[in-house]
């Protein structure tokens, strides 16, 4: 249990706290640096073996897993990292829309395998970021034989990292709700797994489900977004806070989004939430969550919201 | 300075004590007979208006009109006083205030005001200055706060942004008006196996392998838990596999060149085209003016003429050579044909 006493200590900064543990009872605590309020003025370092191939899956729908896929991928290009989305929903596809890219895709995996274009020729590069490009399954009525994308996927992926212009450091497959053939299609190439979940129990079961059955297929580093956090509601007690969803899972956290208007405008324009300026709540926290992504890092905290101190007379002085 | 010091310690005796007009009264003329007693006798006449004035709890300060005749004043406090009594007029009903004590607050808050934005446009110009020390702030060297510099940080690096602000004192932090503490996460390993350990006791999950219609059997090499039945309804599902799975592998790995079915097409047209050109016809696809004419719209048709009218009608010798020419061009293509 970490206690919360050395925080108000005047003494130690407020970006420290302390570990606790039976084993150092005797000894001092050393203070933990608590990398998820402020990261210092430079690039991520880029750990794990690349290309990091990694789904981005909730199993309930409509949790936010297209949008953390936008918005993840695109800060990791603005950090000067190669990525590749690949929008693994056959038949419903929507990662376009969210780049502002749907008037571009013009091949898709489909028209690959069927020998109608190259890999290089599907994917879509960014105007915007030269180093981030879209890759679409399928088309909206196209279908594909079930059973067989899991094979059509992995070898895409396999194409990916021989290409002549050099592997991705990234690449990202937004996994389709459920657990059919669309999930089992896009977490086959994955080596880790992003779990999108809301704090609402409905969520947190089906995510429980999901994150089953990654572990099952092998999938071991799996870490957790917790998307639409109302921090006014968690203070109400109406809402689970991102501890208690913890608890529940059992995974390491990698990012807590919370609720912003600002992400149906994004929809709406096309334009992802992290190229706001100036920047949105939600946009700073995917920006957070893939620079801890990039460093295979995880929370070490996360901000609880408490009632305004009450200012003096002379705060308005600057008091 | 002392006559002024007099005037404001008058006023407060006059608003300390508002029912004695009488002794106020009497004070006042001392005063302003002592003021007298250096200065012109013209003073008199503003003397018994003081006077007046001051009885009724309120002070007026009328317009100069009526001291027009009256001779120019080298004293300063009585230019002062004069420019004072120059003023549109204010009525205080607090009693505290004259006109004069007034313009001079005035005055002096302008100064500071003055003061206050020529610092603040020295200190701006002072970091606005490039190699300034506001270039170490906005790379994020040196924090803003702790320098007191009143402008935000631009925003280039997502984890220094000017909205969120962490006290020094304790673990709060203030982002977009709101205040929230720190709560550090209490996940542990042992607890993360423990959910490992649950999640692999209650699902219990293999990777399909096998995806079989209605009425197929199970091969016997393969492993129940790893086939699964595809619904004859299913939108996806095909009745045969029409994709040739070696070929589709190797289309995907295919790098250089283009795909064959484009080269196909691509072929066939390249010989469709060399067909087209051996043909006769294409030696006679010449556009026709006769033929382009019956093509044009009827609104041009129709300037055109009106057009050929005018000219015929301005310029009457000019008017038959286009025509000829045209007739002549005509005659040629039907010989030619």
């Amino acid at each position: 249990m970490i206690s919360l006493q050395p925080l108000t200590n005047p003494k130690t900064s407020p970006l420290y706290c302390h570990p606790f543990s039976p084993k150092t009872l005797k000894k001092k605590p050393r203070p933990l640096t608590v990398h998820s309020l402020l990261q210092y003025n430079r690039k991520p370092q880029l750990s794990g073996e690349t290309p990091r191939v990694v789904v981005i899956t909730s199993g309930k729908g409509g949790v936010g897993k297209t949008t953390t896929t936008a918005n993840v991928s695109l800060s990791l290009a603005r950090l000067g990292l190669s990525v590749v989305a690949i929008d693994a929903d056959v038949g419903l596809r929507n990662l376009d829309l969210l780049l502002g890219l749907e008037n571009r895709v013009n091949y898709t995996v489909f028209e690959i395998l069927n020998g109608d274009c190259r890999l290089d020729q599907a994917l879509v590069r960014d105007k915007r970021w030269s180093n981030f490009e879209l890759l679409c399954i399928s088309k909206p009525r196209s279908k594909l034989p079930l059973g067989f994308g899991a094979k059509a996927l992995t070898w895409i992926v396999d194409a990916l990292k021989g290409r002549e212009e050099g592997a991705p450091d990234f690449v990202l497959i937004d996994c389709p709700a459920g657990i059919d053939a669309g999930f089992i299609t896009a977490i086959s190439p994955a080596n880790e797994a992003v779990l999108v979940t809301t704090p609402d129990i409905t969520s947190l079961r089906d995510a429980d489900r999901v994150t089953g059955l990654l572990e099952c297929d092998g999938i071991r580093d799996i870490k957790m977004i917790v998307n639409r956090v109302r921090t006014d509601m968690i203070k109400g007690e109406d809402m689970m806070s991102v501890l208690d969803v913890q608890e529940m899972l059992g995974l390491p956290l990698l990012g807590v989004i919370p609720e912003d208007t600002e992400v149906i405008r994004s929809t709406n324009r096309g334009y992802p939430l992290v190229l706001n300026k100036p920047p949105a709540l939600a946009g700073l926290a995917f920006e957070q969550a893939a620079w801890r992504l990039v460093e295979q890092d995880s929370m070490k905290a996360v901000m609880v919201e408490e009632e305004p101190k009450k200012r003096g007379f002379f705060s308005f002085f600057g008091g | 300075m002392t006559t002024m010091a007099s005037i404001w310690t008058l006023y407060f005796h006059a608003s300390s004590f508002p029912h004695r007009t009488l002794s106020r009264e009497v004070q006042f003329q001392r005063y302003l007979g002592f003021a007298c007693n250096c200065k012109n006798c013209s003073r008199r006449s503003t003397l018994r208006k003081f006077t007046v004035r001051a009885v009724k709890d309120e002070v007026i300060i009328n317009n100069s009109v009526k001291d027009t005749a009256m001779k120019p004043q080298q004293n300063p406090v009585a230019k002062f006083q004069e420019s004072v009594s120059s003023l549109p007029l204010l009525i205080f009903k607090t009693g505290k205030y004259s006109g004069t004590s007034f313009a001079v607050g005035l005055c002096i808050v302008a100064t500071m005001l003055i003061i206050v934005v020529k610092g603040y446009a020295a200190r701006k110009s002072r970091y606005n200055r490039p190699g300034s020390v506001a270039d170490l702030v906005r790379r994020g060297q040196l924090r803003s706060d702790r320098r007191g510099i009143s402008t935000p940080l631009k925003y280039e690096d997502p984890f220094n942004n000017p909205m969120v602000k962490v006290s020094k004192s304790n673990s709060s932090v203030e982002m977009c008006g709101k205040v929230y503490r720190l709560a550090p996460v209490t996940l542990t390993e042992e607890q993360q196996s423990v959910h490992q350990k649950r999640r692999s006791r209650a699902y219990q999950w293999k990777r399909p392998t096998m995806f079989l219609k209605e009425g197929e059997s199970v091969p016997p090499d393969v492993d129940p838990e790893t086939v699964r039945w595809i619904p004859a309804n299913h939108p996806f599902a095909t009745t045969s596999s029409d994709i040739d799975e070696d070929l589709a592998q190797n289309n995907v790995y295919q790098k250089h060149g283009v795909p064959f079915r484009i080269q196909a097409e691509h072929d066939a047209l390249q010989r469709k085209l060399e067909a087209l050109q051996n043909e006769q016809k294409l030696n006679k696809l010449v556009i026709d003016p006769a033929a382009a004419r019956d093509f044009e719209r009827p609104l041009k048709s129709h300037l055109k003429s009106g057009d050929q009218v005018e000219q015929s009608i301005s310029n009457p010798k000019l008017s038959p050579n286009p025509p000829k020419s045209d007739r002549a061009h005509n005659s040629c293509e039907q010989n030619n044909l």
